[in-house]
């Protein structure tokens, strides 16, 4: 399948990462900046995530109420969002409104105006969706994993933690904005039907005069304790699990992500048929792979009831603690079979491939081809997996556990 | 696009929306049953055996079929509406006859009793799970609250209690009655080999017996509130409350269906409608949204808010009285405008994926009998005009008698 890439870095530090999709009427556009949830500052857990919210309340000449209505009527389906590394605006639209919408995501990220009248209903807009979090045993048992596991700040929540956010005042976010919403790290990705010549140029006229700031460090503090119980008076309990393995840009990360995919990554993975098929435990039990640039980590989870989480967590530990020595050639083959669907898949999808190719410039400072992907995977055996997994067996697991009781973690899996 | 269609002898209708740049193959069966067409006794039955047709075919086990699909590199699925029970897979082109040939198989399932008694486990997880999340069944209550005696009140998932007297005798009745070739529609899009699929279907699905078609409607059309209904249901733990309101609307059959879910967008969209600005915006509100629902002889907008409990009975007058606004005090042409966009955006953007398509074109023909394609459905919308609108509010009062559902913890008004 023939791939049309781009990149381009402008001199200010601004990446440009590109693919051409012909056949679409789309384009998928997304700015990432270096402004995520690991610069929060001690006691202002959210600060990131409001601070992206005042972005879009208002930007120059525009209001807060224009900023959204321009985006709309040129039918510009948008998003905002901060993850733990950056702060993201996305759209998708139809390709020949790009032009005019490049310049209200100019104003949006240089010329915020984030005027005082906007606090209010920008910081009751994120205490409002904490307090929906506190309602979603899911989402609090994998943040809880995320936050024992993760050296601090990068398992601190990035939709914030309430008291934190309700001390946040609009200075504490203009500061923070002027610090890291910059050029210097970001990275601007648009794929399907493109024009490459033409984005460089209107990017370079909208954003080359911006000037860089220096890169915001961020010192990696200690981790949590190692087993956590959240009482929640729910009926299910949810389980979470997590531990260590190499990150995206380790090469070892394909042999990991293929055991991974082996223990809960579809259908007939070993976690489905255990948990679910065979003894009927739960609706949903999985297990998936969360990668930041120097680090990344297992995750499994599973929900059920209460008086079944016991067993449904001693089947999943047995299932990990199984991994090492026996993988098998038919469980490789379907993992190949899988990865090489989705990614052939989503060259049907802009918004997909604008993602994937800012993830791939973020992780490994390169985008890679389809056919490079895919050699990966036929490259993939089951000598290197096993040889990899009896290098770093699963150990020093974390474990969560969300509902009425805790639970009891009987098989330690330890080094 | 080309479409295609053909009717195999025994009546199942395969269809297909083909295109010569798609990289991958969707195929669905689109059952016509749902939680409508159950009695009391079989409640839930549609999506439990939505379940059990995963668990095996006379000659797979549930195993086998899963580890078949893994190894195809397949994206399998499926789902259970009030309406519908669909089984869809998405593939490479070259897996579309191994694909097919499995799914037509699993039409046929073994339905054994060991597999019924550990799915019905799930099922029962799955009930708990989901009565553990916001809106904590505030949309299940609603609807039968709306729908009182009528078939669509009864939810998809059924309770804890009509799971466990379920029996799989029961299910394979159910089965041999719903899943005749007339109430089924294969449905196939992207780079689909049309001549190959018709005759893969010949082959395995030629010999399903045919079977009376059974009737989906009741005499009666679904009644109407006359008056406004609010119920509550007390979760002590939750923190916010989780409201659900529901009106009547325009049913699938109805032209202002259009009209009428470009009405849900421009008053309760995710962002930039009237609910957005009002509530969300100012952090009154997590959630404040307009749905427009349709089925085959009814229609509802269905408001959803979530919100701090004190604020719950304040914030739902609020937004009748902004649905009320709306009706009396008119519609700019810009805001109509911009919420016409996003529809056409909408439609062009989910166009563009061959495997959101397949619903498009499964559920179309399933229900109404007819083929749309993505630029007929463009020219629908950039055809609707501010006038079609007001017509939707003057003859659906969305300020009118609704019944509301309010789920939390009680500690509100």
């Amino acid at each position: 399948m023939k791939q049309t890439l781009h990149s381009a870095t402008l001199d200010n530090g601004i990446t440009l990462v590109g693919e051409l999709l012909p056949d679409l009427e789309s384009v998928a556009i997304a700015f990432h900046c270096p402004a995520g949830a690991v610069h929060d500052p001690l006691g202002q857990c959210g600060l990131a995530t409001l601070a992206g919210e005042m972005c879009l309340r208002g930007a120059g000449d525009r209001d807060s109420r224009r900023v959204v209505e321009d985006l709309e009527s040129a039918g510009v389906l948008w998003s905002q969002g901060v993850s733990t590394t950056h702060m993201s605006f996305s759209g998708a639209m139809v390709a020949r409104h790009l032009p005019e919408v490049l310049p209200i995501y100019t104003d949006v990220l240089r010329r915020p105006r984030l005027p005082d009248e906007e606090f209010s209903g920008a910081q009751q807009m994120i205490l409002q969706n904490l307090a929906g979090i506190e309602d979603d045993p899911t989402h609090r048992t994998v943040a809880m994993l995320r936050r024992i596991h993760c050296p601090a700040p990068w398992g601190m929540p990035t939709e914030g933690i309430t008291v934190d956010v309700e001390g946040i005042d609009v200075g504490h976010v203009r500061t923070f904005i002027a610090r890291h919403v910059q050029p210097r790290g970001m990275i601007i990705s648009i794929a399907g039907r493109i024009d490459w010549d033409d984005f460089v140029s209107r990017i370079e006229g909208l954003f080359g005069d911006w000037m860089p700031g220096t890169a915001a460090p961020v010192a990696a503090g200690p981790r949590g304790p190692f087993v956590a119980h959240v009482h929640h008076d729910s009926q299910q309990t949810h389980i979470a699990l997590g531990w260590s393995v190499p990150p995206y840009c380790d090469d070892a990360s394909h042999e990991a992500t293929a055991a991974l995919s082996i223990l809960g990554g579809g259908m007939s993975s070993r976690l489905f048929t255990e948990v679910r098929e065979r003894r009927g435990l739960c609706y949903s039990v999985s297990a998936g792979y969360q990668t930041h640039r120097d680090f990344a980590n297992a995750l499994c989870y599973s929900g059920t009831s209460a008086e079944r989480a016991q067993e449904t967590l001693d089947v999943m530990l047995a299932e990990i603690e199984r991994l090492p020595g026996t993988i098998t050639a038919e469980e490789l083959d379907r993992v190949r079979a899988r990865a090489k669907s989705g990614l052939v898949l989503q060259q049907e999808s802009s918004g997909a491939r604008a993602g994937a190719i800012a993830r791939q410039w973020y992780h490994l400072g390169t985008i890679r081809t389809l056919a490079e992907d895919l050699e990966r995977y036929d490259r993939l055996s089951v000598p290197a997996v096993e040889s990899w997994l009896a290098a770093q067996p699963p150990r020093d697991l974390s474990v969560v556990s969300l509902g009425r009781e805790p639970l009891e973690v009987s098989r330690a899996i330890s080094a | 696009m080309p479409f295609l269609h053909e009717r195999l002898p025994n009546g199942l209708d395969v269809v297909a929306e083909t295109s010569g740049s798609a990289l991958s193959t969707s195929i669905g069966f689109f059952v016509k049953t749902g939680s409508r067409d159950e009695s009391n006794e079989l409640w839930g039955a549609s999506h439990f055996l939505e379940h059990m047709i995963f668990k095996g075919t006379p000659e797979f086990s549930g195993d086998e079929i899963n580890t078949r699909f893994d190894r195809m590199g397949a994206s399998i699925n499926a789902f259970t509406s009030e309406e519908d029970t669909v089984y869809y897979a998405t593939v490479l082109p070259d897996q579309q006859h191994e694909a097919f040939d499995l799914l037509a198989r699993m039409m046929r399932p073994a339905l054994r009793d060991a597999d019924f008694d550990t799915e019905k486990l799930v099922i029962l997880e799955e009930i708990r799970m989901y009565d553990d999340q916001p809106p904590f069944g505030a949309d299940d209550r609603c609807r039968a609250a709306f729908y009182g005696s009528h078939p669509l009140a009864r939810s998809v998932l059924g309770t804890v209690d009509s799971i466990q007297s379920l029996t799989v005798a029961a299910m394979r009745d159910y089965h041999w009655r719903r899943y005749a070739p007339g109430t089924i529609v294969l449905a196939a899009s992207g780079a689909v080999d049309f001549a190959a699929l018709v005759e893969s279907a010949r082959r395995l699905c030629g010999e399903w017996a045919p079977a009376p078609a059974p009737s989906r409607l009741v005499p009666d059309p679904p009644r109407q509130p006359a008056v406004s209904t609010t119920e509550r249901i007390v979760r002590p733990t939750a923190a916010l409350d989780y409201a659900v309101r529901m009106v009547a609307g325009p049913g699938e059959h109805h032209s202002d269906r259009h009209a009428a879910r470009l009405l849900s967008i421009l008053l309760g969209d995710a962002s930039g409608s009237r609910l957005y600005w009002a509530l969300i915006d100012t952090g009154e509100a997590e959630q404040a949204a307009c749905i427009h629902q349709d089925y085959l002889d009814a229609g509802l907008f269905v408001t959803q808010l979530s919100c701090d409990a004190a604020d719950v009975d304040e914030l739902l007058t609020r937004i009748v009285e902004i649905y009320g606004a709306t009706a009396g005090g008119g519609i700019e042409q810009a805001e109509f405008e911009r919420a016409r966009n996003k529809l056409a955006s909408r439609v062009v953007l989910s166009g563009e994926k061959p495997r959101r398509r397949l619903f498009d074109v499964g559920l179309e023909w399933s229900h109404l009998g007819c083929y749309r394609s993505v630029a007929d459905n463009l020219r629908i919308v950039e055809s609707l005009s501010l006038d079609d609108i007001r017509r939707v509010l003057s003859t659906w009062p969305l300020d009118g008698p609704a019944a509301s559902v309010i789920a939390g913890s009680g500690s509100g008004g």
